[in-house]
């Protein structure tokens, strides 16, 4: 009989103790939500939001160029302009270009990062007589390529479309997805390894063959990159960068 | 998005409860007994930042834990029959913080989700028993109590979303090494699975011994699951942009010891993972709890 109640004495307490264990083990687990670091310095660069290839002498053109930081984002940062041939045309430290002359000029835009390096981004245009009216619309390409183990591949091409400030982007008939792809969605972006600032362009839902997006009121030089990327876990699946 | 339309990625991490849930069972005993049960209170944990895809290699994600407070019981409702059930009455989901490794600034908000899982209930019965060899049947229903769509995208789970019947049958064979009991046991199942989703054919093994004069008993587990691929779910015929994962597979792996404080009350510490898979997290769960054997 003693025996019997030493055991019931300490049994409930042993009990106790493990129960309240459990329990502020429990809550240390629980109560905490940690930081995921991702790798997502790309290299600074400046691009020309509307560029021209022609124009016509005594004619001005406002250029108009964005630059990128280190995690691909648009950033204020002092730029210095300058002409190849100033006879043939002139550009303000604002970017307004002025062509005085017939003939071919490169036009250069730079930046000097806080740690020394230049950024440079230059562009030839061509100074004529006459230019027709209906200037070349622009078309760029690139190729999808996974980034993981998923099925993930195809060509495509996104172009300007003619009298309107939206962009066609064209998926080609050799595309393919794997459709085990939890939570997949298309983006533009300017970093290939973060949707931080990209443009959503909607959730996948053709996942082989040829089908096209209409991308309103983006520029063809405004991003550099498709990007597939898995919403739910948060990584990305595939790219392709956008190329002249 | 129609949060109803969302089918979850994290089944698959959903899946590993059941692993949980298969190594809940008390050791060595076919069935309890009238009137005799089993009862177990568990912490269980996944911290996971990798899965296996769809052709079986591993890859990264975002950092997502699952976690549940969980009581476990096994019932004798007569020699032969026993009631089973797992009430995960506390769960959360979470993802980390995702922040810029150039910057340091916060790229996605991590988020967390609380509520109860999915209720697993149902019954063992014992069919047949002679010398050392036992067999029998299980049948468990599993009731889509958790939330399977929470979250700001509805990727947070803490449940399946769908009413699973599991059947399964069990042969075990129990002796003694030096005078220390052992036990192994196979098992094969089926789980018929709704809204969609392919079935399951399960199937894996079970070995423990009992060591230190009945005071502690390790565990081993071998846990494979294929899919019939008989579920028309895949990302082409759901919701656009929703999330899910069909037809996972895996074969996972299990130890456990369980350490019996006095005759009937004990502790234990266990963790199980896939060791491949397909869809399926890549890390191991760990769980440990207190249970309290009336034999």
């Amino acid at each position: 009989m003693l025996k019997f109640a030493t055991k019931s004495k300490i049994f409930p307490t042993i009990m106790k103790r493990s129960i309240l264990v459990v329990l502020l083990f429990s809550l240390t687990l629980v109560s905490c939500i940690g930081d995921d670091f991702i790798d997502d310095r790309v290299a600074e660069r400046i691009s020309i939001n509307n560029p021209i290839s022609e124009i016509e002498v005594n004619d001005s053109y406002q250029l108009e160029v964005t630059f990128f930081n280190n995690i691909g984002q648009p950033e204020t940062i002092n730029l210095n302009w300058s002409s190849s041939d100033e006879s043939i045309a002139t550009v303000s430290p604002q970017g307004l270009l002025t062509a005085v002359a017939l003939g071919d000029v490169i036009i250069s835009i730079s930046a000097t990062l806080t740690d020394g390096t230049l950024i440079e981004e230059s562009q030839m245009i061509s100074v004529r007589a006459q230019v027709d009216d209906n200037a070349t619309l622009l078309t760029k390409s690139g190729v999808i390529a996974t980034t993981s183990s998923y099925v993930l591949t195809g060509d495509f091409t996104i172009s300007e479309i003619q009298d309107s400030p939206n962009l066609d982007l064209q998926i080609a008939e050799n595309y393919q997805a794997s459709t085990s792809l939890p939570g997949l969605y298309l983006y533009l972006s300017n970093n290939p390894n973060s949707i931080n600032g990209a443009l959503e362009v909607g959730p996948v839902s053709i996942f082989n063959g040829a089908h096209s997006y209409e991308l309103e009121n983006v520029g063809i030089n405004e991003y550099q990159y498709l990007l597939y990327w898995c919403k739910p876990f948060s990584v990305k699946v595939g790219d392709g960068e956008i190329t002249d | 998005m129609v949060k109803s339309q969302i089918k979850s990625n994290m089944k698959k991490l959903t899946l590993f409860i059941s692993i949980v849930l298969l190594a809940q069972m008390s050791f060595g005993q076919w069935s309890k007994g009238k009137g005799k049960g089993y009862y177990k209170l568990s912490a269980w944990y996944l911290n996971t930042d990798q899965h296996y895809t769809d052709t079986g290699e591993i890859d990264p994600n975002a950092t997502r834990t699952q976690f549940n407070l969980n009581f476990y019981g096994e019932y004798g409702l007569s020699d032969k029959l026993d009631v089973i059930a797992y009430v995960p009455f506390f769960a959360r989901a979470t993802q980390n913080n995702i922040l810029s490794g150039t910057t340091g600034a916060i790229i996605q908000e991590g988020e967390g989700i609380n509520s109860i899982g999915d209720i697993d209930l149902g019954f063992n019965y014992n069919f047949f028993k002679k010398g050392k060899w036992s067999a029998s049947a299980k049948l468990l229903f599993g009731l889509p109590t958790g939330e399977d769509a929470g979250g700001s995208d509805g990727s947070y789970q803490t449940g399946d979303g769908e009413f699973n019947q599991y059947l399964s049958g069990l042969l075990g064979y129990s002796t003694s090494f030096n005078g220390a009991p052992f036990f192994a046991k196979a098992y094969l199942g089926y789980n018929n699975r709704t809204q969609n989703f392919s079935d399951e054919v399960r199937f894996g093994l079970e070995s423990g011994i009992n060591l230190f004069n009945n005071k502690l008993w390790l565990i081993g587990r071998l846990d494979v699951v294929e899919s019939t691929f008989n579920g028309s779910l895949n990302a082409q015929n759901v919701a656009q942009g929703s999330i899910f994962a069909n037809n996972i597979e895996f074969v996972g792996i299990g130890a456990e010891a369980s350490y019996y404080i006095t005759e009937k009350f004990g502790v234990s510490l266990g963790f199980g993972g896939a060791i491949s898979g397909r869809l399926i997290a890549a890390n191991p769960s760990l769980t440990g709890g207190i249970f309290l054997d009336i034999k």
